[in-house]
């Protein structure tokens, strides 16, 4: 399965991922339009410090055996099977909070308004995932666990 | 090779998905005393207030059963268990019999023992049929008395204020959700429910319903008369073990289960809101009659009746509640009931925020969130894991806590963290 991984020993915790992830899933699309756009979109992923100077870009993780799909009383979360991603169905939600109370990862948030959840969906309008494209040290990458530890050395 | 499942709830159905993982042709019996599963339980509530249509409580498809090859025995009530012959008797006097069998038989409401509690017009909120009656009545309906300030009563609560009526909750113990969270959380909930209009009496209980053969009213212990159309009992649930009674099969609180969810006979197993599973907070046998618990329970039980040899890991209480957009997630123990616990409690009256955890040597047993909830997650991670937060204790509370600051403790803990991902995140540490 493919999804995205950081490399620890690159991330910055600069925040390149978590703006282009918001204006990825903004109505404009555009950073200078989304500033001012209400709601605000609301990004995916968070730049979050493990100690001052090490950092680490976490989202979604697509579990295996996710535990928000477990917790989902509406089946709004769900594995999708050809691609083995963790997928959310808005029409399905209702906007409980059990997912985010079983994700390990924090990797969900509440849109508060709609009652809904939002998380990571790799980007599905386009090739590589926009925080990927945005990370200025290439410390995020797209593709299977074994490449990801191929391109670190590992 | 025959698979008999009794319950057709979040534990049977988890079952049934697990078993064709792994098994794609043998024989799948399901037994339902409803006619028609297959609906989230845990939407009833959304269902009554309006918030959701029909639609939405069809968690899996009408399809399912066919699809699945399960040939599936709705409105029949599976009834004695024969452990010796393998066989099950029905109410039908049909009998069933099985190679290996899941009981998942759930819970039922607990209703009180007080005179006219058999009146029309008292309703627990349980099944989908509840709330159908519920609503075919709510035209005559102004007033409304529910008795109990737990999850169900309180949903039930908001529901119908949702729909118009006059809702007074009657609680015996002295705060809401006594079960679930710590007073300091049940008072800003309270006080967001009652703002918007739903009126809460703590230390009373009802003694009696009054009325004909309809209900007109409830009489309090404290001897006051509150007169109401429509009664709502939300007093918890108990499980459905009678089936299990002198078959053989052990029982205490719930239907005894091991970490395979086996019970003691062999090739029988439980899951879901009837089995005691050993809860990783408590460190001891319990029923965490939960729809998350239901599920994994459900999954590990129907791979380890194919033969699997998967672990289950115990279960957690944890419940996520938000009454007119006021949240709050408890996992674990929130109360603790004797002083070898430690509490870290973090308010800020101005964002209506509560936070606390509950902690033993070093160890979250416990953890209540109000209102601001996205990272209460990370937290149940480390009370699966039993992780020693002393080293990050000061900051467990703040709003900057998340999922970067566990890592060093994953990084640090032996057994390592359960679940593949923890050790994909923490690769290049």
């Amino acid at each position: 399965m493919k999804k995205i991984y950081c490399n620890i020993k690159k991330c910055l915790g600069c925040g390149s991922c978590e703006i282009a992830c918001a204006v990825e899933h903004s109505k404009s699309k555009e950073l200078n339009n989304t500033i001012s756009e209400s709601p605000l979109p609301i990004k995916r992923r968070r730049a979050e410090f493990v100690e001052e100077n090490i950092a680490i870009s976490t989202g979604c993780q697509h579990c295996d055996n996710a535990a928000c799909v477990t917790a989902c009383m509406a089946a709004a979360m769900y594995k999708e099977l050809k691609t083995g991603l963790t997928q959310h169905d808005r029409d399905k939600c209702v906007g409980c909070w059990m997912c985010i109370m079983s994700c390990p990862f924090g990797a969900i948030t509440r849109e508060k308004q709609e009652k809904q959840v939002v998380k990571c969906d790799l980007c599905p309008d386009r090739d590589k995932p926009a925080c990927v494209e945005a990370c200025p040290t290439r410390a995020l990458s797209l593709g299977t666990f074994k490449e990801f530890k191929k391109i670190c050395n590992m | 090779m025959q698979y008999v499942i009794i319950g057709s709830s979040a534990a049977g159905i988890s079952a049934v998905e697990a078993i064709r993982t792994k098994d794609k042709d043998s024989k799948i019996v399901v037994i339902s005393d409803e006619k028609k599963p297959l609906y989230s339980r845990c939407l009833i509530s959304y269902l009554l207030a309006g918030t959701i249509d029909e639609k939405k409580i069809w968690y899996r498809k009408d399809s399912f059963f066919k699809n699945n090859k399960v040939n599936a025995l709705l409105g029949i009530k599976a009834i004695e268990i024969n452990t010796k012959k393998k066989e099950i008797l029905l109410d039908n006097k049909e009998k069933v019999e099985f190679d290996r069998l899941l009981i998942a038989t759930g819970a039922s409401p607990k209703l009180e023992s007080i005179p006219g509690i058999d009146k029309s017009g008292v309703f627990p909120l349980r099944t989908i049929e509840h709330a159908i009656k519920i609503q075919a009545m709510l035209g005559k309906v102004k007033s409304v008395a529910v008795l109990g300030g737990g999850l169900i009563g309180l949903r039930a609560a908001y529901a119908l204020k949702n729909c118009g009526k006059d809702v007074s909750v009657f609680v015996k113990s002295g705060s809401i959700l006594s079960q679930i969270v710590d007073k300091g959380a049940a008072g800003l909930m309270q006080k967001r429910i009652e703002e918007k209009g739903i009126k809460i009496f703590t230390g009373v209980a009802a003694k009696e319903i009054t009325g004909d053969k309809s209900m007109k009213g409830v009489t309090l212990d404290n001897g006051s008369k509150h007169g109401c159309e429509l009664v709502i009992i939300g007093k918890g649930v108990s499980p459905n073990m009678e089936i299990a009674k002198d078959s053989g099969i052990k029982i205490n609180r719930g239907i005894l289960t091991n970490d395979s969810l086996k019970t003691n006979v062999k090739d029988i197993f439980a899951a879901g809101d009837v089995s005691e599973t050993n809860d990783i907070a408590l460190g001891e046998g319990s029923i965490n009659a939960i729809w998350p618990a239901a599920c994994e329970q459900g999954r590990i039980a129907g791979l380890n009746m194919t033969g699997e040899k998967e672990t289950y890991e115990g279960s957690l209480a944890m419940n996520s509640i938000e009454f007119f957009g006021l949240p709050v997630i408890s996992v674990g123990i929130t109360k603790p009931k004797n002083d070898t616990y430690e509490e870290i409690v973090k308010k800020d009256a101005a964002r209506n925020i509560y936070k606390k955890v509950v902690l033993k040597d070093g160890i979250i047993a416990g953890v209540v969130f109000v209102n601001s909830i996205e990272n209460i997650g990370v937290i149940g991670a480390l009370i699966k894991n039993k992780a020693d937060i002393t080293g990050i204790k000061d900051i467990i509370l703040e709003d900057y806590f998340d999922y970067g600051k566990i890592i060093p403790l994953i990084k640090k803990s032996k057994k390592g963290f359960r679940g593949p991902e923890f050790k994909e995140t923490i690769l290049t540490l």
